[in-house]
């Protein structure tokens, strides 16, 4: 259960006062921030810890106050019953769940919301019905991929890697050729799942003939957007565990004193900061890019730039602060830990550094930035 | 000043951005000679004076210092346009010391009979000066600085040594840092002196540097005497004056300019031998440009600071960390896919735009001038982590 949720209607009523003033606007990106803590507390992991393996990794009850909290209508448009803010706001939203380790699949059912309409997205943002997006066949892929097939009626084919399946109560299903719908209990749908480092799970969907209604949405838009989301949590997970690391060197004394009064560890640490400082200023940048020119080239050539900056130095910084914990960073016990099990499981979703390196090098002309 | 009427304004700082952006780019391609462009080594005096000269007929100068003083009277955000505009362009670098530490150290601390004596002369380029402030015991922890200047009647006795000392031979007058009291705590016996460089007892050796040019001397003093009015601001006060001189302009040095200009000069290279399109290079090149990206995002994000009126604080330190670490990834890596012509000691082919060389060695100075890597680290880790 989270620990307060008295800012939810405060949050909420902010986020829908229409946020086109630059006050108000940044306003409400520190609500919005502030609203993450009682849900997922940097501070404080025991409920995150809890969850894992076991623990089923998601509880209705926190769900039904993020939906309260409007988090999952934070992309889609007012007219459709969301709250309508843009890039930055999502960002701040997914990096603060980052820095807490949030495992509700908050970015997924955001994803999911891009291609629902009517009662189905009445129901998302309510949080009466959980519904997670299904698009995945690869390890790793930038966006939907091929491999499904509608005939006679019904769907066939497989989506892997679906984060936190067994809880969701319908999915989008997207492919190359479309998007549709489908009941979790369809009997045309086997759910099999895999367990996965941060304690949560994939489901790999096996579609046989499942009833499946047609979707529509802005594929390139909604995979932008979690892609970038995807960044920014991993970006609010580094500099936590960063601090948590740089508090751990000013405490932990040996040869009589604080082992961060060392330089080789003075100076590693400074090469962590700059890292996550470069991932701020790079998710920034794309934030703000993708909010000016939505669906632009450039402005996907930074969504990617992004992504893999922050896909290689979350791993950087977690596997170093391991290293920078010794002997307790390698136990279980040790919260530490949490982050790099967390980070082996998010850095990969919506394309690895090598696809987004690609997709970088494809987009932007040899002698452009 | 008639030849120049077109880039004046009564007011720079009322311009748009754009419109003084274009006014800067406009004024480098009408007046900037040809021949000095994108220069391969820092230019020598006789070399950089016609640029030098045109600057200071066109008022454009002393961008930083305010209008009365014969400046340009940039904003913050004005200065940031100026200096990328002369980088991008290429422009040659004049002696700056002058214009960038003694000029504002004067303006702030000076007296009104210093500033009336030595800011028109900068100006003009009668003085040239040069800054004396590392000496061979004295690097990193430049408080530990020995040269002396003791108080004999009416005259400053000095006696030490300088070293590094960039452009020592074309200067005609050196400010410096010397002990005045070797009581006290380091830091708190430091004073600023300004000596002729043609007065009895100062000797001048060039040192040759690893790419082999006589950028920088040694400087020695020896019973050297200078009035006692040559003292600038408080007496024992040298230290924080120094430092309180580096302001937001200590962001120029994690500029991206130095690596995307290498970068650009990778491309070249790469052209050169065909291997543009090639896979591995392409691969590694794109390594570069997002790194090159995510370092302009960063300035971008500190630049904005200052345009707001905010002022930088020690993080400041990630941009020259982070710029100086990528300038030299890029020339490591143009050295290597230059092969055996990363041997030689020219430019290939004597094309300026296909040289390996020059930039590798540009780059290794860069991490250790204006405070080294290291010391960035330690300040970061300080300031910034608050470690002990």
């Amino acid at each position: 259960m989270p620990r307060h949720c008295d800012c939810s209607a405060r949050t909420r009523s902010w986020m829908q006062r229409g946020m086109s003033h630059s006050a108000d606007y940044s306003a409400t990106l520190v609500m919005i921030r502030e609203s993450v803590t009682g849900v997922a507390d940097r501070a404080d992991l025991q409920r995150v810890r809890g969850l894992r393996f076991g623990g089923g990794g998601f509880d209705r009850a926190t769900w039904t106050s993020i939906c309260d909290l409007g988090w999952i209508g934070l992309r889609v448009a007012e007219t459709r019953g969301g709250v309508g803010l843009g890039s930055g706001a999502y960002c701040a939203l997914a990096e603060e769940l980052g820095a807490g380790l949030a495992p509700e699949p908050v970015i997924g059912a955001i994803l999911a919301a891009a291609f629902l309409e009517g009662e189905h997205l009445e129901a998302q943002l309510a949080g009466t019905s959980l519904i997670l997006p299904a698009w995945q066949k690869e390890p790793s892929a930038l966006g939907p991929s091929d491999g499904l097939e509608m005939k006679g009626g019904g769907l066939f084919g497989v989506r892997r890697y679906v984060t936190a399946a067994a809880n969701a109560d319908a999915f989008v299903v997207v492919g190359q050729s479309g998007a549709w719908l489908v009941r979790a209990n369809d009997p045309g749908l086997q759910v099999d799942i895999v367990e996965t480092q941060d304690g949560g799970h994939f489901g790999t969907l096996s579609f046989d003939g499942a009833q499946a209604s047609p979707l529509d949405g802005d594929v390139r838009g909604a995979f932008a957007d979690a892609t970038l989301a995807t960044s920014a949590y991993l970006l609010g997970l580094m500099d936590a565990a960063l601090e948590r690391t740089i508090d751990f060197l000013k405490t932990r004394v040996q040869f009589g004193k604080p082992i961060g009064a060392f330089q080789a560890l003075q100076h590693r640490a400074v090469d962590l900061k700059l890292q996550v400082e470069l991932s701020r200023a790079s998710v920034e940048d794309a934030a703000a890019r993708w909010e000016a020119a939505p669906g632009a080239l450039a402005s996907l050539a930074a969504v990617s730039r992004a992504k893999a900056r922050c896909g290689s130095a979350a791993m950087l910084v977690t596997r170093q602060a391991i290293q920078l914990h010794g002997g307790i960073g390698y136990t279980d016990e040790h919260d530490i830990g949490l982050y790099l099990r967390k980070v082996m499981v998010v850095a990969p979703q919506f394309g690895s550094v090598e696809l987004h390196r690609a997709r970088f090098a494809a987009l932007v002309s040899p002698e452009g930035a | 000043m008639t030849a120049y009427a077109d880039f004046q304004s009564a007011d720079f700082n009322a311009l748009s951005d754009e419109d003084f952006r274009g006014l800067a780019r406009r004024f480098l391609h009408a007046n900037h000679p040809d021949d000095i462009r994108h220069p391969a080594k820092r230019l020598h005096w006789p070399e950089v004076r016609p640029w030098y000269m045109i600057l200071s007929n066109a008022g454009w100068l002393a961008p930083s210092w305010p209008r009365v003083f014969g400046g340009m009277g940039l904003s913050a955000a004005k200065l940031l346009i100026y200096y990328d505009e002369f980088e991008r362009f290429g422009a040659a670098r004049s002696p700056d010391q002058g214009l960038n530490l003694l000029g504002p150290l004067l303006i702030n601390y000076g007296s009104e009979a210093q500033r009336t004596r030595f800011l028109p002369r900068i100006l003009a380029g009668d003085d040239i000066w040069c800054q004396g402030y590392s000496e061979p015991d004295a690097g990193s922890d430049l408080a530990a600085l020995r040269t002396e200047a003791i108080l004999d009647g009416d005259e400053w006795v000095i006696n030490g040594q300088k070293t590094w000392t960039t452009l020592a031979g074309d200067a005609n007058w050196i400010f410096a840092l010397v002990r005045t009291d070797k009581t006290a705590k380091k830091q708190e016996g430091i004073s600023f002196v300004l000596i002729p460089m043609d007065a009895e007892g100062v000797t001048v050796r060039p040192i040759l540097n690893l790419d082999l040019q006589d950028e920088f001397s040694e400087v020695f003093f020896d019973d050297v005497r200078v009035p006692r009015d040559n003292l600038v601001g408080e007496i024992n006060a040298g230290w924080t004056m120094a430092k309180n001189l580096l302001g937001f302009e200590r962001i120029f040095l994690g500029s991206p300019r130095q690596a995307a200009n290498a970068l650009a000069q990778l491309l070249n290279l790469a052209r050169h031998y065909g291997l543009a399109e090639d896979a591995r290079f392409v691969e590694r090149y794109t390594g570069f440009r997002m790194d090159m990206s995510d370092h302009e995002c960063l300035f971008e994000r500190m630049a904005d600071k200052v345009r707001s009126g905010g002022v930088l604080g020690p993080e400041v330190s990630f941009l020259k960390l982070n710029q100086t670490d990528l300038f030299q990834r890029i020339t490591e890596y143009a050295l290597d896919l230059a092969g055996c012509d990363g041997a030689g000691l020219h430019a290939i082919d004597g094309d300026r735009a296909l040289n390996p060389t020059g930039p590798f060695f540009v780059a290794r100075a860069a991490t250790i001038y204006a405070g080294t890597s290291e010391v960035q680290r330690n300040i970061l880790a300080k300031s910034v982590l608050g470690l002990p």
